[in-house]
């Protein structure tokens, strides 16, 4: 066991200073396919959010009957069995929001967090250090999903969450997938500077 | 990593096989768990879905709901395989509610027999009622389900026929229900299934491209074609009701198109062309079908709600 970090510790550093989508920019495919608005972010966001919880669980728990030898496709086959049961259940009980999401509930096997997060932490820590971990990173992917998915459809479309906020397109640019990663961008700057100004003010009263 | 040698190499393979397996089967125990659990609930909505669109190609929805005196019949056609003479069953539904009948055709046309079933045939066919009608015609016979084609009556009167079809589209099967009036005019069709590019062939599913075919009488669709010509702008906006036309002048720009092609969807002709064909050859089967079919129900006077 490594972690020094508290459990509040791991929470905020999958949400803030390693999110998933704006600090580590992994998983980024999906990402820009599924953000074009709050609702569909949300969706991904969620299901990425149990398989981390779950596949982390999983790993951790069986940490010692892994061989090191196949971790890699250990790990694959954890994801692959929680992705099944995260798509059988959204396609029995939420048809309307399976038919959206269509082929990238499945793409989730492939997610690179993920299989991160399982390599770095959850074959190594305890059980509820990682399942810790696993929702911060979860969470700070589903934040990310729904910020990105909020400005998209904002611009893109002039709505949230359906209802329209202008009665006109802004931009409809903002809604095509290569729009997407100039969203990514921008938010990772935006990020970024407010990050930076922070730590200045904090090393000006220190 | 410690450095292996050729014994310990020998039983780590061991150990990489025995743990591989046992993750494998716990995790396939799991899923198969989670199948059985949820599968219940996805056939229910896979049949509320069937309905819905049913009702909505036959012009019923929530506000305007389907009257009491409307019922629906299946037919269910049979493929019957006695040493490689091919007959075709029809599974009617009997003047009692809760019996059926399977006549017997020809590949021409003409009578052969009929049994009586007495069992009640749903409007989707099932494993079960496979095994009753092959147990009606005997072992010597094979018989194998084709399609089954919906009768919908009202007061007894035929007023319309909702057909399932799959037909190829540019990648793979395309799905779709037809629903067709009792002159065989298209009341229209959905697509319920499809791989198609999204923004291009996805494009099928939308109102401007699928309403095209509405009220297009049989005869016509044989002869119907795809242009690659832009859609005039009036008949899109009457198509998909932009535009805030009063249903007068809708009506009157449907009617000024009536005769026009089928215009393909732009970047998607061989979808548009794939959806147009599949939807020629299945409403030109279904009318040689029924009109056979009726046409024996009369001359043996066979007795069956269908009749009238």
């Amino acid at each position: 066991m490594s972690n020094t970090l508290s459990k509040k510790e791991l929470i905020a550093r999958g949400i803030l200073s390693q999110n998933p989508i704006f600090k580590l920019a992994l998983s980024m495919c999906p990402a820009v396919g599924m953000s074009t608005t709050v609702v569909t972010g949300l969706m991904l966001g969620s299901a990425v959010f149990f398989v981390q919880v779950f596949s982390s669980l999983t790993i951790s728990l069986i940490k010692n009957f892994i061989h090191p030898r196949i971790r890699i496709p250990t790990y694959t086959l954890v994801i692959a069995t929680w992705v099944t049961v995260i798509d059988l259940v959204l396609a029995a009980y939420f048809p309307a929001a399976y038919a959206q999401m269509g082929i990238f509930i499945k793409l989730i096997v492939a997610f690179a967090i993920i299989t991160m997060r399982l390599e770095m932490f959850a074959c190594k820590e305890s059980v509820s250090d990682s399942v810790v971990d696993g929702a911060g990173m979860g969470l700070g992917f589903l934040i990310g999903m729904v910020c990105l998915g909020f400005v998209r459809e904002l611009i893109g479309n002039g709505t949230v969450l359906g209802y329209e906020i202008f009665s006109f397109k802004p931009f409809m640019f903002f809604i095509l997938p290569c729009a997407g990663f100039f969203v990514v961008g921008l938010m990772m700057a935006f990020f970024n500077w407010i990050e930076a100004r922070y730590r200045a003010r904090m090393e000006r009263k220190s | 990593m410690p450095e292996t040698k050729p014994k310990s190499a020998k039983r780590d393979i061991l150990s990489i096989v025995f743990r591989l397996t046992l993750t494998c089967l716990v995790a396939g125990l799991i899923m198969g768990t989670a199948f059985l659990l949820t599968h219940d609930a996805k056939e229910r909505n896979e049949i509320q879905r069937n309905e819905k669109v049913m009702y909505s190609l036959l012009g019923y929805n929530e506000q305007n709901p389907a009257p009491q005196s409307m019922k629906m019949y299946p037919i269910h056609r049979y493929i019957l395989d006695e040493n490689q003479n091919l007959s075709v069953g029809y599974v009617i539904p009997a003047m009692d509610e809760n019996s059926a009948l399977l006549v017997v055709l020809d590949l021409e046309g003409n009578f052969v027999k009929q049994y009586p079933i007495a069992h009640k045939f749903g409007l989707q066919n099932n494993n079960n009622e496979d095994l009753v009608v092959q147990n009606t015609v005997g072992a010597s016979i094979l018989a194998r389900f084709a399609d089954t084609i919906l009768v919908v009556t009202d007061n007894g009167k035929r007023t319309a026929y909702i057909l399932d079809g799959k037909y190829p589209g540019f990648k793979t099967l395309i799905h779709i229900k037809m629903a067709l009036n009792d002159k065989f005019d298209v009341l229209g069709f959905e697509v319920l299934e499809h791989e198609e590019d999204p923004g291009l062939g996805a494009e099928i599913t939308q109102p401007y491209f699928k309403n095209q075919f509405n009220n297009r009488p049989a005869e016509k669709m044989k002869t119907l074609e795809v242009t690659k010509d832009p859609m005039p702008d009036d008949y899109r906006n009457a198509l998909t009701g932009k535009g805030n036309l009063s249903n007068e002048q809708k009506g009157q720009i449907l009617a000024q198109h009536k005769d026009d092609p089928i215009y393909a969807l732009t970047g998607a002709t061989i979808s548009s062309r794939s959806v147009l064909n599949g939807n020629k050859a299945m409403v030109k089967k279904f009318v040689y079908r029924i009109e056979m079919l009726d046409k024996v129900i009369q001359s043996q006077n066979i007795q069956t709600v269908l009749k009238n």
